[in-house]
């Protein structure tokens, strides 16, 4: 994706991620909250769950592709200078890949195939 | 009534300073009668206006806080002492004028005319009822500039998105049934910039004089840009 072609093509991954992200979170509202408090064997048994667990790497994924959009809009709106930007949109991106490795390495860890 | 008037000249000025000016003059009135008043006694003060029935567009103002047509705008309607600003977000020349240069150059860049790309037919282009109705709410813009002056995307990004008045005019082509640049004018408009810096604030449909939409525009050349892209 050149940067150009970021108009709609972001809008459109934007819009949906954000369908994908309101369903998780009401899914996660509807059959974890009512739960709480659990102990860690109770959350693994939920998140080891293959549907449960995909489910939750591809929120993540939908939160960066959402949130990179997000942030990148409120960047080109209020920040100017490019050596700035640049570290900002560098900065958030890395941020971003270490959360979404972070939760692979967790649903991972805990998927029972 | 009382009035506060940004007065600015370049020339013997060194900043913009608020001038208090006290008319007597029926609440009946519009605004652009109080300027036209206030400029006969101090000749000094410089306003656009021409028609006086916000048809021309020339007169937009920043009346307390809100951009308004000086014609359009009752003193009535008005809470003292009535702040009278050039629109938000443009180079001021002096007064209440300001430079549209910005504002024009995006108007030209949607390309505001008919482009076809079949030969001219014999007779004059048709259009259905249907067809023409879809350019209702939009051929109505008399450019006056309220609503990308009041656009916050705008003023932050002046030079780049091309504001919510040049982007109605490019849905109003777009609509046109008798138009056939579609792709042209969708390629142009993409990019993070030029279109997508909307984020339907929409203080554009708030203060437009002529009660025009152009969120919903915005959101049509949208709605055919995904539905050209699937």
């Amino acid at each position: 994706m050149s940067w150009r072609a970021h108009g709609m093509r972001a809008w459109v991954l934007q819009r949906f991620s954000a369908a994908y992200i309101a369903v998780y979170v009401l899914v996660i509202l509807v059959y974890l909250v009512p739960n709480l408090p659990m102990n860690f064997l109770q959350w693994r048994e939920i998140f080891a769950a293959p549907v449960m667990n995909i489910a939750t790497l591809l929120f993540q994924i939908a939160l960066l592709a959402h949130a990179w959009v997000g942030i990148r809009d409120i960047i080109i709106d209020y920040v100017h200078p490019v050596p700035l930007r640049l570290v900002l949109m560098t900065g958030m991106s890395l941020l971003q890949i270490i959360l979404t490795v972070w939760v692979s390495m967790l649903m991972f860890s805990v998927v029972r195939l | 009534m009382k009035f506060r008037i940004h007065r600015f000249n370049p020339e013997t000025d060194a900043k913009p300073y608020m001038q208090d000016v006290e008319l007597d003059i029926e609440p009946s009135k519009m605004v652009r009668d109080a300027l036209i008043r206030i400029k006969a006694k101090d000749e000094t003060l410089a306003f656009r206006h021409s028609c006086g029935e916000g048809v021309c567009g020339s007169d937009a103002i920043n009346v307390n806080g809100t951009n308004a047509l000086g014609c359009l705008t009752r003193l009535s309607s008005l809470q003292e002492p009535i702040e009278i600003r050039p629109v938000p977000g443009m180079p001021i020349i002096r007064d209440l004028i300001v430079d549209m240069e910005q504002f024009y150059h995006h108007y030209r860049a949607v390309k505001p005319y008919l482009i076809r790309h079949d030969p001219e037919p014999e007779v004059e282009y048709r259009q259905t009822p249907q067809q023409r109705d879809k350019l209702d709410g939009l051929y109505e813009c008399i450019l006056c500039g309220c609503c990308s002056t009041s656009c916050p995307s705008f003023w932050w990004n002046p030079d780049k998105f091309r504001g919510p008045a040049a982007l109605l005019q490019a849905w109003r082509f777009l609509a046109d049934s008798r138009d056939q640049a579609t792709d042209e004018r969708l390629r142009e408009l993409d990019g993070p910039y030029r279109l997508f810096r909307c984020h339907t604030i929409m203080n554009c449909v708030t203060v437009c004089p002529k009660g025009l939409n152009p969120t919903k525009a915005i959101n049509e050349i949208k709605k055919l840009m995904l539905k050209e892209m699937i």
